[in-house]
């Protein structure tokens, strides 16, 4: 049942640009797809309490690189999307070694990278003569190329998005059955007693931190060349850092789709009410946002889907005790 | 260059006395209540909007708005600790920062749409005092002499009335404290109540000096953090102190090379202090 479920929500997602959808709808379909990954990759490191507020800068570092690259060299974007990737990962060594090797955790991780997103915004912003500032800049417009990963045409962009979402949920999955998950489920749950049982803690906090910055890199690539504009104050700092947390955890980051399903929430929330409502009113669905997370947060510390899971889950194993009590699962 | 100097550490001892009582603030509601109030630069934010609108829009005079703004804000934190951060006392430490974290969110956009993006500030016209070579803005003199005031008045509360005591025994160890008859709860409401009340003053004494737009709080949290972090997480002396070390460093490299690299001095300040002694500065050390 679930798997023909599931190959029919994928068939409908591969097949929704071809009955001739608007572009606007495969536009916002594409921006779910995007930052979903990058949520995604947030969670990898989120869900073994080490939650990030400064994944923009690892987005930042990744966009500004490979863009930058692109303007001034033509470097492809795949490549770029590589050394920006790399360098994201090299920061994230650096950081993460310091951090997990004083033993920072918790609330004064979220604190410290919160510092470091805002520290790259600000850099990227104080270089203004490479990286135009405040105002940010835009990317050459080459046509459509595979090869400089630009598309006139929507329906590139949202099968390329779609693709990244899906290797980034498959690449949870490979993080699931490896050792590394129940080395980091341990830690997670009580540090001081893995270390004793012999469990490397830099290590594997390390290696989960450098795969989740390379994912947020990768996204950043992917957005700047998507929107082909990159700015400072959306690519880097708290605001975007924040955002990208507060998606995974209103979908829930403990649960493989959590953060997709929160990622689109807020999304389609968001772009129903400015394309209904008008500018003005984005600021009264940011405003009903946040307190529906405050909320979540007070009452529904899993999130939404990872609630809803776990209310199924309960429901259905209930069921089917009840109806046949002999059959085990 | 000398004079650049002299100026700049005038200046950012000035910036200092106003910063001690911002992280004296959010030391206070940390020390007490042990809850990290990441929205705490926002709501001097929101403090200086009900100062523009009652001085700018309603004519009220500047002082009389200041006043209002003290009691408003003071409201607004009881507020914020019915509806908030009282439900999240027994929550995870992680997920109290993030619910504070979302009111980030809510205040900025609650400006945004009540207020509009643009700068907003109180027309005062106070003359530029010269001792010698170094200029000082009477505003910022006098939100340097205001702060210090009521820093002392606040240290003067905390030992040597009985609610002083009450909180200092309840910062200090709860259970303890709750058994000497002392009801946490009402602790921890009045502090987040002191603590909205000076979030409402720290705004009258900005609006002289600074235009207000959505996003003013955000630096000036961080500014708050960087302080507290620095002279020892709950330790009211050692953010006093942090906090005139934050203001002469940032004045200095920001008179050297620009804002941003200033900030970004604070911040690397902030990570390299997290990392090497969370503590503090004036912080004991203490197992984790």
């Amino acid at each position: 049942m679930k798997a023909v479920a599931k190959i029919i929500l994928l068939g409908l997602v591969i097949g929704f640009p071809l009955v001739g959808v608007s572009p606007y709808l495969l536009h916002v379909a594409t921006l779910i797809f995007i930052w979903a990954f990058i949520a995604t990759g947030w969670s990898y490191m989120g869900r073994f309490g080490l939650v990030s507020l400064g994944h923009g800068a690892f987005i930042g570092i990744g966009a500004y690189t490979a863009g930058l690259l692109f303007n001034h060299f033509s470097l492809s974007p795949w490549a770029g999307m590589i050394v920006g990737g790399i360098l994201a990962g090299v920061m994230a060594l650096i950081i993460g070694w310091a951090c997990f090797r004083f033993g920072v955790m918790g609330d004064y991780f979220a604190l410290l990278t919160l510092a470091l997103g805002e520290i790259v915004s600000l850099v990227l912003v104080a270089f203004r003569d490479y990286t135009g500032g405040s105002l940010g800049f835009t990317l050459k417009r080459v046509g459509s190329s595979w090869f400089y990963l630009q598309f006139e045409d929507k329906a590139y962009f949202y099968y390329i998005a779609l693709s990244f979402l899906l290797a980034a949920l498959f690449l949870w999955r490979c993080i699931d059955r490896s050792r590394m998950q129940k080395a980091l489920r341990a830690i997670g749950e009580d540090e001081i007693a893995a270390a004793t049982l012999g469990v490397r803690i830099v290590k594997y906090k390390l290696r989960v931190t450098i795969m989740s910055a390379f994912v947020a890199a990768i996204g950043g690539v992917l957005y700047a060349q998507y929107v082909t504009y990159l700015n400072p104050h959306t690519l880097a700092g708290v605001g975007p850092s924040l955002d990208i947390a507060f998606k995974a955890i209103l979908g829930g980051m403990y649960s493989l789709w959590g953060p997709t399903v929160g990622t689109t929430i807020i999304v389609v929330l968001e772009e129903y009410i400015r394309v209904n409502y008008g500018a003005k009113y984005v600021g009264i669905s940011q405003i009903a946002y946040g307190v529906a997370l405050v909320l979540l947060i007070i009452f529904m510390p899993k999130g939404i889907f990872g609630t809803m899971e776990e209310k199924i889950r309960r429901v259905l194993s209930g069921r089917s005790r009840s109806r046949d009590p002999g059959q085990k699962h | 260059m000398e004079i650049v100097f002299l100026n700049a550490l005038a200046n950012g001892i000035l910036l200092g006395g106003v910063l001690a009582l911002l992280a004296f603030g959010l030391n206070l509601i940390f020390g007490v209540v042990k809850v990290i109030h990441m929205a705490y630069g926002q709501c001097v934010m929101l403090g200086m909007y009900v100062i523009y609108t009652l001085k700018v829009i309603y004519g009220v005079p500047l002082l009389v708005a200041s006043a209002v703004s003290v009691v408003i804000m003071g409201v607004w934190g009881t507020l914020l600790h019915l509806l908030v951060i009282r439900p999240l006392l027994g929550a995870e430490r992680l997920n109290q920062l993030l619910a504070l974290a979302g009111l980030i969110v809510v205040f900025e956009n609650l400006a945004h749409v009540i207020w509009g993006a643009d700068l907003r500030g109180v027309r005062v016209d106070l003359p530029i005092v010269s001792l010698g070579n170094v200029f000082l803005k009477t505003s910022n003199l006098l939100a340097f002499g205001g702060a210090l005031v009521v820093l002392g008045i606040l240290y003067g509360v905390l030992h040597k009335t009985y609610v002083g005591l009450a909180i200092r025994a309840v910062a200090q160890d709860r259970e303890c404290a709750t058994l000497m008859g002392i009801n946490p709860g009402r602790i921890y409401l009045l502090t987040l109540t002191i603590g909205g009340a000076l979030t409402g003053l720290i705004a009258a004494f900005f609006s002289p000096i600074y235009s207000v737009h959505p996003h003013f709080g955000g630096s000036f949290t961080l500014m708050a953090f960087i302080i507290v972090v620095l002279g020892g997480m709950g330790n009211l002396a050692g953010g006093f102190i942090g906090a005139f070390i934050i203001g002469v460093v940032t004045s200095f490299a920001a008179v050297i090379t620009s804002t941003e690299v200033a900030e970004i001095v604070a911040l690397t300040i902030f990570i390299l202090v997290v990392l090497v002694r969370p503590q503090g500065l004036l912080g004991a050390r203490r197992a984790r």
